[in-house]
Order: structure tokens, then sequence, then C-alpha cells
């Protein structure tokens, strides 16, 4: 059920990223300031953009949870933003490998958008263990949509605040009075905005078809386990 | 592919090389680390589904030990156990 265009998707984020890189280290031209180094650009931005986004459907996701009580838009959830937190840590990493080629330190506390990014990341890496400290599953998966949802609401919030306050080192590439991008730079970034949006989506479905799979099969053990011929059970029971 | 790649400019790979060349390595680490995750849970999986796929086939031979010639009925106790779970969506 969920690997329907899963193959499709897989080709078109491969494509994507070759289309993408191919830009990046041929078209688009080397920036006068940072020179070769701001190829990370390319990389580190949508990565984060993509994490953040992802957050915000994983706590949209969460609300068509709460409202409908339908599980699958919990798992959703949970798998938006699973795959959120894994581009989030490459968002942080990349950054941290920009700003030690850039600014000579792999992390500046007193950067409002580095330690902004940073608190949204820890609160997200707190979702497991507050998940799993549930055993019960309907409890846990409403109280992790709760999660997801007020979460999700904070990280705009959060960008809002931080667009607002005062940079001291992070760049601020968009929507400047300057004008922001040439063209050749904002086309290639958009083409690996893509392609990593391409990379958060086949994820997602990735894994949905892992947990649909494992689920199916945790079906058919208990429809085995139920009172049969021969009805000697050799299956272990079910733990969450 | 060898021709465009001649004809493509030279990167400047001096220091920034370094780190670009890390930053995209690191992408690339951490997609890999992933992927191992998801394969070795995929695994998991494959061994419970024979586990189960074990446990229906002993429960079709005891069915065929206990009344021999329901050829039919047998054959079809996969089906009954698909059909069992149909309908289900993600864990």
């Amino acid at each position: 059920m969920y690997g329907k265009g899963l193959r499709t998707l897989s080709i078109a984020t491969v494509v994507a990223f070759a289309v993408s890189l191919s830009l990046v280290f041929f078209y688009a031209p080397l920036e006068a300031d940072q020179g070769f180094i701001q190829k990370i650009f390319y990389l580190h931005v949508p990565l984060a953009i993509s994490a953040l986004l992802g957050f915000i459907i994983g706590g949209a996701f969460a609300v068509a949870h709460l409202r409908t009580d339908n599980r699958k838009w919990d798992a959703y959830s949970y798998v938006a933003i699973h795959i959120s937190v894994i581009f989030a840590v490459g968002g942080l990493l990349t950054g941290a490998i920009w700003a030690k080629a850039s600014w000579g330190h792999w992390w500046v506390w007193n950067e409002p958008t580095l330690v902004s990014f940073l608190i949204v990341f820890l609160l997200y890496s707190t979702y497991y263990p507050f998940r799993y400290a549930i055993e019960d599953r309907d409890r846990q998966a409403r109280y992790a949509s709760v999660f997801a949802v007020t979460a999700g609401a904070f990280v705009p919030l959060n960008f809002l605040a931080v667009r607002m306050a005062q940079s001291l080192v992070h760049p601020r590439v968009f929507a400047t009075a300057e004008g922001g991008l040439p063209g050749s730079m904002l086309l290639t970034f958009l083409i690996s905005l893509i392609a990593i949006a391409l990379l958060w989506v086949t994820l997602v479905k990735f894994e949905l078809v892992a947990k649909s799979a494992s689920g199916q099969v945790r079906r058919l053990r208990r429809a085995l386990d139920a009172p049969g011929p021969a009805s000697t059970s050799r299956i272990a029971p079910e733990v969450h | 592919m060898l021709a465009l790649l001649a004809a493509t400019p030279a990167l400047p790979l001096d220091e920034a090389g370094k780190y670009v060349a890390g930053a995209y390595i690191v992408f690339v680490l951490v997609l890999l680390i992933y992927v191992g995750i998801m394969a070795s849970k995929l695994q998991r999986i494959e061994k419970e589904l024979r586990e189960v796929a074990n446990i229906a086939e002993d429960r079709a031979v005891a069915k065929d030990q206990a009344a021999p010639g329901s050829a039919t009925e047998e054959s079809s106790i996969s089906d009954s156990l698909t059909s069992q779970v149909r309908g289900g969506g993600a864990a």
C-alpha cells in the first residue's frame, strides 16, 4: 500500500540529486566573499529547511490523528518527525563544518540562528523517550500527537523570532534589502532544495513501507496465535 | 561521460576543498548509516516473516494429518491468514 510509487520517487530523487550536484559544482558561480566554501550552502540550507518543514508536517499529521483518531496519521507523524530529526543532524553537522571553514569555529553560541536550530533539534530529540516511555499504545499515540502539534507550532514561531533578532555572523541570504541571491545561484539552490525535499519524501515513504510490513507480520503472528488446530504456539508475546 | 568530465572546469580543491568535501561526505555518511539501520530492520522483518511462514506450514501439515483428503481447505490456509490481516495500516 505504502510502497506504491516508491520506485518512481527514488528514480526522481536520484535524477534531482545528479542535476543538483552538477549545478552546484559546474554551473553556480563562486561566491565573491567566501569562494568555494559557499558550496556547502546548497547542502546545508536545504537540509535545515526540509527538517523544519518536516517538523511542521509532522505536527499537521498529528492534528489529523487527534481529529480522526485514525492511527495511520500517528504513524505518518512519527515517520515525518523521525526523518526530519535525521535531516536536522545532517544540517547541524554540515553547518558546523561550514562555520569552521568560514568563521574559524565549529560552533558560535551567541548566534541566534544556530542556537535556535539546536533548541528545536534537542526538543525533537526528546520525542522518542517521551513516546516510548508510555506503554499503552493509544495513550502513546495521543500524547505523541499532542507533543508533535505543540512542537510543530513552536518551529515557525522560533523561526520568526530568529529572523527578527539581530544576527551577528550568520548570513541572511533571502529577502535582503540588497536583493538576495543572483539568478544562477538561486536556480541552483532551488534545484538542491527540490532534491533534498524529494529525498525526504522518499525516505518517509520507505520508512512507512518498512513500518507497514512490520505491522503486517505482527498481525499475522497474532492471527496464528489465535486458538486453532495444533495450538501450541511458539510465538513470544508482543512487547511494545 | 568521460569526455564531459574532461570538458568541465577543474574544481578549486585547495584549503576550502577539504571542508566542502567533508560536508558532502558527512551527508552521505548520515544517509548510509540510516540505510544500514533500515537494512537491519528489514532483515528482522524477513526473519519474523520466515518464522510465521514456518508456523503456518506446520499447521497446514498438522491439519493435513488430522483430516487427510481436504486439499482445497489446506491450500487456502495462507489465504485465510492474509484475509484476516487485510485492511491493516501502518504500525
